[in-house]
């Protein structure tokens, strides 16, 4: 490759990389990155400082199994309830509107808690909190990952960073100053994608790789150093690591070419998001151009579906054929290529009339 | 030193009420926006249903009259409080679709060519500003949610018997405060994105990613702590919440009371305006 | 083709169906050249045309035997100040000018060298290391001038240069149009001041309603209108009397005596004629002190060849 469009290309990423990370409007991204770290964190801190208090409560009421707690519903009286489960480990009253007296009863039986909420006289609600179990955390973290992180984070957060690439400089005025200078267009848009990889690659797998150390900090370490040493530990991070990388770069040439192409971005966005969605129920021929039918081909951990997921979710779950790993990284980045290549090709073409925007 | 005749003599006939002139604002504003064809036809298709609900609240009471052509029960469906719950949620996603198209673009042009300066300039204070940007949207909303849902209730009164008035008369109640809840969060929502973002398409997707994304953690919050606490971030889950005790409805909420469901709307609503008044100002920042 | 000329080969273009500029051709020689017209008249086009930021429906342009289509030489070798007020976010003004510097291949070292340099020759080291956010208009207006000239271009194409520079800055800056100019280099400048397009300009491009209405150097045009006869100023002691010996001539239209009384305004349809006749007037023993043409500036040939036709528009 000519020296020149290395360097050049380099100089794109240079101003784009400072852009991406540093521009105030990149304040969303590592908000969307950062808020499954933060609820993690939160359940992890949790967890660590109820388990001494769970042991604690389940001494002071012996008589409490989880399937007895499970039994707790609305409408129950406290009598019944108390007749169930025993007088509770703690009560506490949180208000009196208009003389109905609000309680909080807690139950636990040394692992799960339960938390029950009456009006009055009456169970309004319940709560139980099953005990941490490091094999239904990682179906879990699973399920977070692919219907969350994956569907709506980097989603997001590719429809921000690519479509700005070209459409935000448009609007702002500035994408003249690329045009004018001595460089292919095509580097232009090399150098401007490979920005936004890297910048949504760090930011998104440093998400996940901090989402995945913080959910297994709280385990016992003698299970951690089976599952990282012996199990599928880093196969497992690895993968996480990987398929969030590859859905930067899917969903990065898809956003980047519509940025290229259409002036609102989000119609593109809205309906891929519904494409990738009802990829599932689309014919075998369809499923293969979305990005998501590769990534979930890669996923390590396979989600029950029967696991209480609601409808939408099981519908978003659906894989009907998953394909080789192999085939699904080169498809992904066959798509990917295709779609630079068209970005290049309407980066060459491409004029300045920043009053239509 | 030069003394110069004054000629010039200001205007010394009538003016509008101070109160009055944040109506300058909607006044062009709703000019504008029946301009756009897509939003013309979504706000015909948001009398769809109220219509829709007033043919079947008349045929309810007079079945008499459909008995002639086809053979139909003493009543269609029980006029009470899931009616006009769901008439309420129906024709309150409606607005929220509305608004996402109209709201945006009430600030963002202001600030993108820095006309805040000549709107405080003229005896316009920034509430003023604010509350005519908030009436372009209250209004139209108004129009589609508690005002026809008062009709459809009066409809219903006038055709039942006072034995329904005296089980339902709060559902008048109800419609008003629920509808003008959701017209007062949504509206400072929009309005805040509106100054916040100057790319008004953008800002419109921002509202439903703020919708999507606030109940995508909650329901995180809720698969990874097992706890229901996820649902302080979830907006519309805490609006149907405050809705339900409005019309009565009772379901199994879990842990999250009504005071804290409004705590959660109230917060959000605080922090918006917050947001809106850090913007609309006469005067920018450069950083 | 010339590699010395900017040729515009029979180009159009159209926005939809909104008119940009229509079938253009030029070939413009090096040294200053001012494209004069009212605003929409196809500029602003012209230019974007010339730098690629737009692409002609019809037609063909290569500035010195290149097109924008093979970038890397084309734009080493011109340097286009657009009138685009808006810069990429959260740069200074020495960030800005070096940031694309580095685009052209420089290193480090040799980017901020040549930065500094572009940057002192519009006289904004100062600020250089401030936000371009916090700039007034000259200053924004500099630092892109700084930014297109920076690479030390051979054709340098500006937008509105002017635009916002007070007095001071104008005329350094008029200066360094000039010297640009000696160099031999293409200066091509589209300015609404009039006064200033006539003292810069070798040639000038008058353009109305995305045509172009006349071009060349502005005596050869005003010599081409002629509907409009030339006016001319005779400074001398009699003018009653020379005003009679004029009128003999068919070439001489109108004479009107100076309000003060010590010259002669004449309207003649043939300048060269006149000044032969002038000679020997002069010979006849009339006392000439001076002879100027008063409307073969700019100003003069745009009221004619624009002026009119914005007037019945």
């Amino acid at each position: 490759m000519n020296p020149l469009w290395l360097s050049q290309t380099w100089a794109v990423m240079r101003l784009e990389l400072k852009k991406s990370f540093f521009n105030r409007r990149s304040f969303w991204i590592y908000l969307l990155a950062l808020a499954p770290v933060l609820i993690f964190a939160g359940h992890a801190l949790d967890v660590s400082g109820r388990r001494g208090h769970r042991q604690q409560m389940g001494a002071r009421n012996p008589g409490v199994t989880a399937e007895k707690m499970r039994q707790v519903h609305s409408g129950m009286t406290r009598d019944e309830v108390t007749k169930l489960l025993g007088p509770p480990a703690e009560k506490i009253t949180t208000s009196r509107r208009r003389g109905v007296e609000r309680q909080n009863w807690a139950y636990s039986d040394g692992s799960a808690e339960l938390r029950v909420y009456f009006a009055g006289d009456e169970v309004r609600g319940t709560n139980y909190r099953d005990a941490c179990n490091f094999g239904e955390d990682t179906i879990i973290f699973a399920a977070v990952f692919q219907f969350f992180f994956l569907r709506l984070m980097v989603f997001f957060g590719c429809v921000f960073v690519f479509i700005n690439l070209f459409r935000g400089e448009m609007l702002d005025r500035s994408l003249h100053y690329y045009l004018l200078a001595p460089v292919r267009r095509e580097i232009v848009v090399a150098g401007k994608f490979l920005a936004g990889l890297v910048a949504t690659s760090v930011i998104f797998c440093t998400s996940i790789g901090l989402q995945f150390t913080i959910l297994n900090m709280h385990f016992d370490p003698q299970v951690m150093e089976q599952y990282m040493a012996r199990g599928s530990g880093w196969h497992h991070l690895l993968s996480y690591l990987g398929v969030t990388a590859l859905a930067c770069l899917g969903y990065g040439t898809v956003f980047l070419t519509a940025g290229l192409f259409l002036r609102n971005p989000l119609i593109p966005a809205v309906t891929i998001e519904i494409w990738e969605s009802i990829n599932g129920i689309l014919p075998a021929m369809l499923r293969k151009f979305s990005v998501i039918y590769y990534l979930r081909s890669l996923t390590p951990v396979e989600i029950p579906i029967d696991r209480g997921v609601p409808p939408p979710l099981a519908l978003l779950a659906l894989n009907v054929e998953p394909v080789a790993p192999y085939i699904a990284v080169i498809g992904l980045l066959v798509v990917s290529a295709a779609l630079l290549a068209i970005a290049a090709r309407s980066a060459r073409t491409l004029q300045i009339n920043y009053g239509a925007e | 030193m030069a003394v110069y005749k004054r000629s010039y003599k200001s205007y010394a006939g009538s003016i509008t009420a101070e109160w009055s002139r944040f109506w300058i604002i909607p006044r062009f504003a709703w000019h504008g926006l029946f301009k756009q064809r897509l939003l013309t036809i979504l706000y015909v298709v948001c009398f769809f249903y109220p219509l829709g609900a007033a043919l079947v609240i008349y045929f309810n009471s007079n079945m008499s009259f459909l008995r002639q052509y086809i053979p139909v029960p003493d009543r269609l469906i029980d006029i009470g409080n899931t009616f006009f719950f769901t008439f309420i949620s129906v024709q309150s996603v409606l607005g929220f679709i509305l608004t996402a198209l109209i709201g945006p673009g009430l600030i963002s042009p202001d600030l993108t060519n820095n006309a805040l300066p000549l709107y405080f300039c003229r005896p316009l204070s920034r509430t003023g500003y604010v509350a005519g940007k908030m009436t372009v949207i209250a209004a139209l909303l108004s129009l589609i949610t508690w005002i026809p849902g008062l009709l459809l209730f009066t409809l219903q009164a006038s055709l039942s018997d006072s034995k329904w008035w005296d089980a339902n008369a709060y559902l008048a109640w109800s419609i008003f405060l629920s509808s003008v809840l959701w017209i007062l969060v949504i509206s400072v929502l929009a309005l805040a994105l509106s100054a916040w973002v100057k790319w008004k398409v953008v800002a419109g997707g921002l509202m439903l990613v703020v919708l999507f994304i606030g109940s995508a953690l909650g329901e995180m919050v809720r698969q990874i702590a097992r706890s229901d606490f996820g649902r302080y971030l979830d907006l519309a889950y805490n609006m149907s919440r405050i809705w339900g005790s409005l019309f009565r409805i009772t379901e199994d909420t879990g842990s999250i009371s009504l005071e804290e469901s409004i705590a959660v709307v109230l917060a959000f609503s605080a922090f918006c305006i917050y947001l809106l008044m850090k913007k609309v100002r006469a005067f920018e920042v450069v950083r | 083709m010339s590699a010395d000329l900017i040729a515009f080969d029979n180009v159009s273009k159209f926005y939809g169906e909104v008119l940009g500029v229509n079938r253009v051709t030029l070939h413009i020689p090096p040294g200053i050249t001012s494209l004069v017209g009212p605003n929409g008249s196809g500029k602003t086009t012209l230019m974007n045309l010339m730098t690629g930021l737009l692409r002609p429906t019809r037609g063909s342009i290569t500035v010195c035997g290149l097109t924008p289509s093979d970038p890397e030489k084309f734009f080493r070798l011109v340097g286009y100040c657009s009138q685009f007020d808006s810069f990429p976010k959260g740069f200074t003004g020495f960030e800005f000018v070096y940031s694309f510097l580095r685009l052209f291949g420089h290193s480090h070292a040799e980017a901020s060298r040549i930065a500094w340099e572009s940057i002192e020759r519009v006289g904004l080291q100062e600020a250089a290391k401030r936000k371009v956010a916090g700039y007034s208009k000259g200053m924004r207006q500099r630092i892109r001038l700084a930014q297109a000239i920076a690479h030390d271009p051979r054709v340098l194409i500006l937008d509105e240069p002017l635009n916002g520079l007070d007095p001071l800055v104008r005329a350094e800056t008029i200066a360094l149009f000039r010297d640009f100019a000696k160099e031999g280099r293409h200066l091509i400048i589209s300015s609404h001041v009039l006064h200033e397009v006539d003292i810069i300009s070798d040639q000038v491009i008058l353009l109305s309603s995305g045509y172009v209405v006349a071009e060349g150097q502005i005596k050869a045009v005003r010599e081409e209108i002629e509907e409009h006869p030339m006016q001319i100023l005779i400074r001398c002691t009699r003018p009653q009397a020379l005003a009679s010996r004029l009128f003999e001539h068919d070439h001489i239209v109108e004479a009107k005596v100076h309000s003060d009384g010590g010259g002669l305004l004449i309207k003649t349809k043939s300048a060269d004629q006149f000044y032969l006749l002038l000679n020997q007037v002069a010979l006849g023993g009339f006392d000439i002190q001076t002879v100027a043409p008063v409307d073969d500036d700019v100003n003069s040939v745009y009221g004619y060849l624009i002026g009119q036709e914005e007037a019945t528009r």
